[in-house]
């Protein structure tokens, strides 16, 4: 510092010798300044990182400056963004950010400023960039160049057969490595039907292909798969992987979209008919533009629905903001095989895409507004139901009115409530009325409008009026009346999950930056094509999505057609020529054979873009048709042990949906119904027809690497844990479809075939004999009690032949969601130490996350209990309204006295979401009757679950669940018994039941005593073992790879 | 928010050996199945490179409070607060938006007895009378932020750091970056305290976009420990054991020819993992052995405590049979949340968890073990000063508190402010995304390094926007 205050005014003062002035200047710089940039400021500042794009080691740069424009003002301090920033200030720009510099070091900067802010003459590493920012080699990245048309390379071997074949041979023939032989016929056909429906051959389709000799039998049997439905419906998948498809909202509600599955539906649709891609691509992005009468058409607009949705944010700005980055970061990726992600916050770190360019891309979806009140119909269709439709209204007017004038102020009421929870902005853009409102409105005042339509929906008139009998009737009454016209009333439309812009212009699209705000116009990437697209806006709609998904359809786009082809190849060979096949960027891989890429987007299309045919062309070559199981011969493993150069076939697992279908295949039991909403994945549909919710992934697909649906996935994973083998060895699901496989096989024979597409082998029959032979059945130790203690009928008790009676399901009528269980009982003990509930009547395995274990169980709680200890309780499992599983406790706080006999009432109804207690002491006469009325959210499925009815316990062997006491009888009715019906006399029970027993009756058919012994039904051993051998062979690592 | 800039590498694979001065190795062992199942195997190479200025916590247990604990009734203190009870909040301050919209309700005072606590003098309400007795253990963090609003976004955050599903959960990072210590149980652990359903479900404790390996799995705290652990009825041991040696033997002729797909081996020894952690845990969660003593300390003879007792315990039975991360829910299914009546909802709450967690630090301490185990405590986000429905108070994401202990934390420390009605986070803010960085330096990783590529995409915990906080570091 001395040296500073002492040297500076000497410089002012005489009139130094220029050169002497300078030599002074800049031992100054060089001692004091330069080393206090390079130990405070190059860290961040210098030739390895930028931050804020600003570089400091030399006086360019500085002058250049960053994103917060120039550093600093030669002479001039005062303007210098540098020094405002290491005085901090300006609390946004606080420089070094960890700790500010001396203030001696301050004045040291401030000075050099002053002076001109003088440096040595010394090369300035230059990076050479152009008007848009672009250095040149980003210019020169593979990805971006234009689609050549290489031609196939002449190639001096007999093993390539087709074009595809020789640029393989090239890379085989420049790397050293050989080919491998070709599959044998029983490799290959599981290979390709697995390839082409995600489904094995059935026996006769192998032997079929196997024992041809036609020489275009495999030729024959690639069109032949690629003809079938069961296609697309494989194909399908992939998609909708990579466009994050589900079926729920993946926030904490979770809730249902019931209509999401029609997109499925049009994918598999426009898989199977072999649309052009160009058409599938613009009919998902612009469908509505396209031909938004169309409904087959329209529907594939609900590729824009498929992003998260938060049923209770009340910051609508902000779930609007995050619904659109998600959509345009799925665009970049899907169509365009680059992560855009990384540029809304700063141009790409790798990738030659600007911050703007993000922009660009997000403004072609800015205008976009979601919407809930479209249907998929023709304009025919649609003119019918309201012809109709005004009918029915008018007919109906006065009831409605009546009806209305009941429960609507309360509606609007619940409405209003929710409208409430809005800011002001929000709620005025709501208030506002159409023609008043700007896109912005239009987007934001949806969120804040479906939450106040959900209080409609969520409306339940039933508990409203629940203490108010006479309105109750009255209402009761009118609905019954207006039934009575339901015949004037046309069916509902379908309604369409998809979205639309909002106007036909679009909101402003903000970019912030430290250098101010700019309104960014649709565009595409700068380095392809900086100009703006013209777009003319349509009647209602921009424009914008039409003109996205032409310049993504242009035959010259050097990323999207090669994405389409890459995506293609990946999923065939479980690997792409590109290995990331949604990154076509810096971090991504380069191709292994960009010719032979090129030449595939090339073929792909001058084909008219038909995907069937560039399968076709892949599936013929010999590449495809290598076998995978050789041993890696030495060189290979040097040169290329990954197989990127293709010298066989990879190994692969199977995915979760090919390897859940394939255990229904082996079971016999692949429903093969196609379309249509989804069903549970504990069933029996093919798995892309499986409910697809974000938080409550079925079990057996998640566990195997099945995604969630939250991000686009185009690579699927392959783990192995032992979680999952523990799903795969003790999980139901498992366990029932190799006794269902059981069931149907003759012999070792069938089930190699069934489960492994082959005949065993000598050794395997001679292994799978010697297991069943061990397979004598292993019993627990016998009951410990003897049964003349047990004298009493209706004693149940643990550890005795008497634990549990068990219904066999078989032949039992469906109970329903409404029903009744009337029980007379008497509890000598509940659980002491823990919550367990003493059980009087169960149909319940006790799970409560699956669909076996949706039912029901009836029973009193233990020590632990929340519920507090002899509460008269039931469980319910089954789906709620969003049709996620429900597992409930509902309480009476109705307690039972030890040691006392009661006669116990339990209505269940689903409909009402309530359930009835009704609990009298018998043995005494005139004890009141004590009744309590509990709700509870389970909306339908309780006779859905796999369990058996049991009295005195549930499914599985629970001991602490057992009933401890008398159960004199028990009778579970279907329906809702009247006061009339109950009796606590079971002689007098005469209505038709699902199970009736008494005590003193004899046993009847289909009713067993289940002891600690064991099951009641006898197990024929050699079926069970059956099971066993059919359980391990869905097991085996055969079953899961193509290897 | 600047990113922080990476270096480049040139391919993935490159990119995992380079990550994390070679935990990206162990990591891509594990993935090809050349080595743990549950993850990599204990500390090796790893251990060693771990510079010193990190931390030396080798397990996390993570106490959540979900649904949002008040920081303003518990570990907070502000005065203010009951001076300008029953007023609107001072027009100095910016207004929130609030998920209920009651933005213009009265403040609501808090009705707690605060006291000091310790040598260090901590600040610390009555709902936290046993866990005070700790309080020169505790470094409070006052100032921690959070981007959710709502309880999906906040506890999706808090285990994964994005308010959007997709992202590996702290845990799974920690297991990624340290592997596992032990060979039968899984690695990271999630105990409930009721069968309610933690917001967003499984895929809070999920591995995201990494293999499953590192997902967590969810113990039960009664009976079967681990869903699927017990054989299938009818199965007896005999019978699974026949199974699996028949299945063995299939598995074994089938490799046979086909040596070079590792996958292969790696399912057998699933097979064989599976069936020893149909031993290991259920021993790990038998608490038969523990002493009359220790279950008190915990709480386990008190009803309102016993299940979180229990649950406490178990964390730590699990810790030392070499679990790395151990998540105890209090309140699965956002019982926390007290949009009305705090007083009581809390009340019940803080009875429940209080006296559990200073039995857990208590017993950490005495065994030696409190110094390698990190305890954290918070929720998702913290309470408005404002009130609620007249005595309850909305979700508070600018500006809460959690604390932590052990693990190489300097105690007795209040660290970061709110404003004087905490509202706000004002100095020292710590976003989840710096929380989540500063755990893992507390377990030696410098998070900045522990990378998984991902399409294209370096990954990080922090998603690049995190920075430890080196401060509560004891040196």
């Amino acid at each position: 510092m001395n040296k500073l205050l002492t040297a500076m005014p000497l410089i002012a003062t005489f009139a130094v010798a220029a050169d002497d002035n300078e030599r002074k200047v800049m031992a100054f710089f060089e001692k004091d300044v330069r080393p206090l940039l390079i130990e405070r400021c190059y860290e961040c500042h210098g030739e390895k990182k930028q931050k804020g794009s600003l570089r400091m080691d030399h006086i360019t740069y500085l002058l250049e400056g960053g994103e917060s424009g120039p550093a600093l003002v030669k002479g001039d301090p005062e303007k210098s963004l540098l020094i405002e920033a290491v005085r901090y200030h300006n609390s946004d720009l606080e420089m070094p950010p960890k700790e500010k510099l001396a203030d001696k070091q301050i004045a040291i900067l401030a000075q050099w400023v002053k002076l001109g802010a003088p440096w040595p003459e010394e090369k300035v590493k230059t990076v050479a960039v152009d008007e848009f920012g672009f250095k040149p080699e980003a210019r020169k990245f593979w990805s971006f160049q234009p689609i050549r048309n290489p031609q196939p390379p002449a190639v001096n071997t007999k093993w390539a057969e087709t074009n595809i074949d020789k640029f393989v041979a090239k890379k085989h023939a420049e790397l050293g490595l050989q080919p491998a032989p070709q599959a044998d016929k029983r490799e290959l056909v599981r290979r390709l039907y697995f390839s082409l429906h995600g489904l094995p051959p059935t026996k006769a389709q192998t032997e079929d292909f196997v024992s041809s000799t036609d020489p275009k039998a495999y030729e024959k049997l690639v069109d032949e798969l690629l003809a079938s439905p069961r296609y697309g419906e494989r194909w399908a998948q992939h998609w909708l992987d990579l466009v994050r498809y589900a079926e729920s909202d993946g926030y904490n509600q979770d809730a249902l979209r019931p209509d999401a599955w029609r997109y499925r539906d049009y994918v598999i649709r426009s898989l199977n008919e072999d649309k052009p891609y160009d058409q599938f691509v613009k009919e998902q992005l612009a469908g509505d533009e396209v031909d938004p009468d169309n409904p087959d058409v329209l529907v594939a607009t609900s590729y824009l629905r498929n992003p998260i949705y938060e049923y209770n944010q009340r910051d609508a700005k902000g779930q609007y903001e995050v619904v659109l980055t998600d959509m345009t970061d799925n665009a970049g990726e899907v169509f365009l095989g680059l992560s855009f992600g990384c540029a809304r916050c700063h141009d790409h770190k790798f990738d030659p895409i600007l911050q703007k360019d993000y922009y660009r891309l997000r403004a072609f979806f800015t205008p976009v507004r979601w919407q809930d009140n479209m249907y998929l119909a023709t304009p025919k269709q649609k003119e019918d139901w309201a012809k109709q439709n005004a009918i029915w209204e008018d007919a109906t007017k006065e009831i409605r009115a009546q009806i209305d004038a009941m429960i609507e102020p309360r509606i609007q009421n619940a409405m209003h409530k929710a409208y409430e929870k809005f800011q002001a902005d929000i709620r005025a853009m709501v208030d506002k009325k159409p023609h008043e409102r700007a896109p912005e409105d239009w987007q934001a005042s949806y969120f804040c409008e479906r939450q106040m339509e959900y209080e409609r929906e969520r409306f339940d008139i039933a508990k409203t009026l629940a203490k108010k009998p006479e309105e109750k009737a009255k209402y009761d009454a009118l609905v019954a009346e207006l039934k009575k016209f339901d015949h004037l009333k046309p069916a509902p439309l379908p309604k369409a999950f998809v979205a639309t812009d909002a106007m036909n212009v679009g909101p402003k699209n903000i970019l912030k930056t430290r250098k101010g705000e700019q309104d960014i116009a649709p565009g595409f990437l700068t380095l392809l094509e900086p100009k703006e697209p013209v777009i003319k806006p349509r009647e209602r709609t921009t424009g914008r999505r039409s003109a996205l998904a032409d310049w993504i359809n242009r035959a010259d786009n050097p990323l999207s057609n090669r994405v389409i082809a890459n995506r293609v190849w990946h999923y065939l060979f479980g690997k792409g020529i590109v290995e990331t096949p949604n990154d076509f960027g810096e971090l991504g891989e380069e191709p292994t054979h960009p010719e032979l890429l090129d030449y595939l987007t090339q073929r792909f299309l001058s084909g008219g873009r038909k995907l069937k045919s560039l399968h076709r062309e892949i599936l013929l070559s010999a590449t495809y048709r290598q076998t995978a199981h050789i041993l890696p011969p030495e060189n290979a493993l040097k040169i290329d042990p990954g197989n990127k150069y293709l010298w066989r076939f990879s190994p692969r697992r199977l995915d979760a949906e090919q390897s859940r279908d394939a255990m229904l295949m082996a079971s016999g039991e692949l429903n093969d119904k196609a379309g249509g909403p989804s069903e549970d994945g504990n069933g029996t549909r093919r798995s892309v027809y499986t409910i697809k919710k974000r938080n409550n992934q079925n079990e057996m697909l998640r566990a195997m690497d099945a995604p969630a649906g939250f991000v686009s996935t185009s690579e699927r994973l392959s783990t192995t844990t032992p979680t999952q083998a523990l799903l795969l060895l003790n999980g139901d699901w498992t366990i029932a479809r190799a006794q269902q496989m059981a069931a149907r096989v003759n012999s070792i024979e069938d089930a190699w075939h069934y489960a492994l597409g082959r005949s065993p082998t000598a050794e395997e029959v001679k292994m799978a004999d010697e297991f069943m032979a061990q397979r004598i059945p292993v019993t627990d130790a016998p009951a410990k009690l003897s049964t003349e203690e047990l004298a009493t009928a209706g004693l149940f008790k643990v550890d005795s032949p008497q634990e549990r009676l068990v219904v066999d399901g078989e032949e039992v009528p469906a109970l329903g969601d409404e029903f009744t269980v009337e029980a007379i009982a008497k509890l000598d003990t509940y659980d002491p130490v823990a919550a367990a509930v003493r059980t009087i009547a169960s149909h319940w395995t006790n799970q409560k996350d699956n669909v076996e274990g949706f039912g029901w169980s009836i029973g009193v709680t233990g020590e632990k209990s929340r519920f507090k200890p002899r509460n008269l309780i039931i469980q319910l499992v089954g789906e709620d309204e969003n049709s996620n599983i429900a597992y409930e406790a509902v309480p009476s706080d109705l307690r039972l006295e030890l040691g006392v006999k009661y006669h116990i009432v339990v209505k269940v109804s689903c409909s009402q979401h309530h359930v009835e207690f009704r609990v009298q002491q018998i043995d005494k006469p005139n004890t009141p009757v004590l009744t309590s009325v509990a709700t509870h959210s389970v909306r339908r499925g309780l006779d859905k679950g796999e369990a058996p009815y049991v009295i005195g316990g549930v499914a599985k062997r629970s001991p602490s669940h057992h009933w401890d006491g008398m159960i004199d009888a028990v009778r579970i009715v279907p329906g809702l018994l009247g006061d009339k019906a109950i009796n606590a006399r079971p002689e007098m029970w005469k209505t038709p039941s699902v199970v009736h027993w008494n005590a003193k009756e004899p046993l009847p058919l289909g009713l067993a005593w289940s002891s600690a012994a064991g099951e009641a039904l006898p197990v024929d051993p050699k079926k069970q073992a059956m099971a066993d051998l059919c359980h391990v062979l869905l097991n085996a690592n055969e079953f899961f790879y193509l290897h | 928010m600047p990113c922080h800039h990476y270096d480049h590498p040139k391919t993935r694979r490159e990119f995992l050996s380079q990550a994390g001065g070679g935990f990206g190795a162990v990591a891509l062992a594990a993935m090809l199945g050349q080595e743990g199942l549950f993850s990599a195997p204990a500390l090796s190479s790893a251990a060693a490179k771990i510079p010193n200025r990190l931390g030396k916590a080798k397990s996390v247990i993570f106490c959540f409070m979900e649904g949002g604990p008040s920081h303003l009734d518990t570990f907070d203190r502000k005065p203010l607060l009951n001076k300008l009870a029953g007023q609107k909040l001072p027009p100095s301050y910016k207004v929130p938006v609030l998920a209920m919209g009651e933005s213009e309700a009265p403040i609501l005072a808090s009705k707690r007895e605060w006291k000091q606590h310790g040598q260090s003098g901590l600040w610390i309400s009555d709902w936290f009378k046993n866990v005070a007795r700790h309080a020169d253990e505790l470094a409070v963090l006052n100032a921690c932020q959070s981007d959710g609003i709502n309880h999906a976004g906040g506890v999706c955050q808090m285990n994964t750091g994005s308010i959007f599903g997709g992202r590996p959960s702290l845990g799974a990072w920690v297991n990624y970056g340290l592997g596992s210590l032990n060979h039968d149980l899984p690695s990271f652990v999630v105990i409930k305290d009721s069968d309610g359903t933690v917001v967003n479900g499984v895929r809070n404790w999920g591995a995201g976009f990494m293999p499953a390996i590192y997902q967590g799995t969810e113990f039960n705290g009664e009976g079967t420990p681990v869903k699927y652990l017990d054989n299938p009825k009818s199965v007896t041991d005999i019978v699974q054991r026949q199974k699996l040696d028949f299945l063995a033997k299939l598995n074994k002729s089938y490799g046979a020819t086909r040596k070079d797909n590792t996958e292969l081996e790696g399912r057998i020894r699933a097979y064989e993992l599976a069936y020893t952690m149909q031993a290991a845990a259920p021993e790990a969660v038998d608490l038969g052995g523990e002493s009359e003593a220790t279950k008190k300390l915990y709480g386990m003879d008190q009803p309102h405590t016993a299940v979180y007792g229990r649950n406490c315990l178990l964390a730590r039975r699990l810790v030392e049979r070499g679990v790395r991360f151990v998540q105890l829910y209090s309140g699965a299914g956002s019982k926390w949340d007290s949009h009305a009546k705090i007083e009581e909802n809390h009340g019940r709450l803080t009875a429940a968890v209080d006296l559990p967690i200073a039995g857990l630090l208590s017993d950490l301490k005495q065994r030696g073990m409190l110094d390698e185990t990190l305890v954290i405590w918070g929720g998702e986000f913290g309470r408005t000063p404002m009130s609620e429905q007249g005595d309850g108070r909305d979700h508070n994401p600018t500006g809460f508190t959690m604390w932590m202990a052990g693990g190489g934390v300097k105690g007795g420390c209040n660290y970061g402010t709110t404003d004087e009605l905490g509202l706000y986070a004002m100095q020292d803010k710590l976003h989840v995304h710096d929380i989540h960085s500063t755990i893992l330096h507390l377990l030696g990783v410098d998070h900045t390094k522990l990378i998984y590529q991902h399409k294209g995409r370096p990954e990080r915990i922090d998603m690049n926007e995190g920075n430890a906080f080196e401060q509560m570091m004891a040196v």
